[in-house]
């Protein structure tokens, strides 16, 4: 799925690490993603989208 | 930030350590096997002796197995977790299919290698190895 979490992430100046210690989840899985390897279940979408201070489907598009 | 978010930040270390320790625990027991079979062979080794060896052989790995459940439950994230699960999922779908395979055919007279206890024991740590790298490979 894309997303704009690199896009957000850049926006702020935070690194990955940063992140991932934001979200309480390792920087492998945001790296995963960023790339939209992998997609988060609800619970952590939601915190990514409390974090960026957005809605879940102004950050995830899944039609990407 | 709360305190079980703060734990994942750590889980590949934690990881990591946990795999070292289900290897070395494995090879106490394998190391224990041998043993108790060269002592068996030998007759040094009473059958009593025998018993007890292969018991606190298996310990280590009841431990590690413990912690494995706690770390998979508590300190690894989702995709890590996921990562986990599908390798152990990997594992046993093609172990039970195998070892039918092998009973089969040993039991059809049919050539096949000769497993020893160790062999029985690494396979599935072998398979979850490989089931890990490919759902790594999947979502890196």
């Amino acid at each position: 799925m894309k997303n704009a979490l690199p896009v957000l992430r850049a926006e702020r100046g935070w690194s990955q690490a940063d992140l991932a210690e934001r979200l309480g989840v390792s920087r492998q899985t945001v790296n995963s993603l960023e790339r939209g390897r992998y997609d988060p279940s609800l619970p952590l979408a939601f915190r990514i989208a409390r974090t960026f201070d957005r809605r879940i489907e102004d950050i995830f598009d899944p039609e990407g | 930030m709360n305190a079980t978010e703060s734990r994942h930040v750590d889980a590949r270390a934690s990881g990591s350590r946990l795999y070292g320790l289900y290897v070395l625990a494995l090879a106490v027991c394998l190391i224990g096997n041998l043993v108790m079979r060269q002592g068996a062979q030998g007759g040094w080794l009473p059958p009593a002796a025998q018993l007890l060896l292969g018991l606190v052989a298996a310990a280590p790995l009841i431990v590690a197995a413990f912690l494995f459940w706690r770390l998979l439950r508590r300190d690894l994230d989702e995709m890590l977790q996921r990562i986990v699960l599908e390798g152990l999922a990997f594992a046993l779908v093609l172990y039970i299919p195998l070892a039918a395979l092998y009973v089969n055919l040993r039991t059809a007279g049919a050539w096949t290698p000769r497993l020893d206890p160790p062999d029985i024991l690494l396979t599935p740590a072998l398979l979850v190895c490989v089931g890990i790298a490919l759902a790594i490979r999947r979502y890196r």
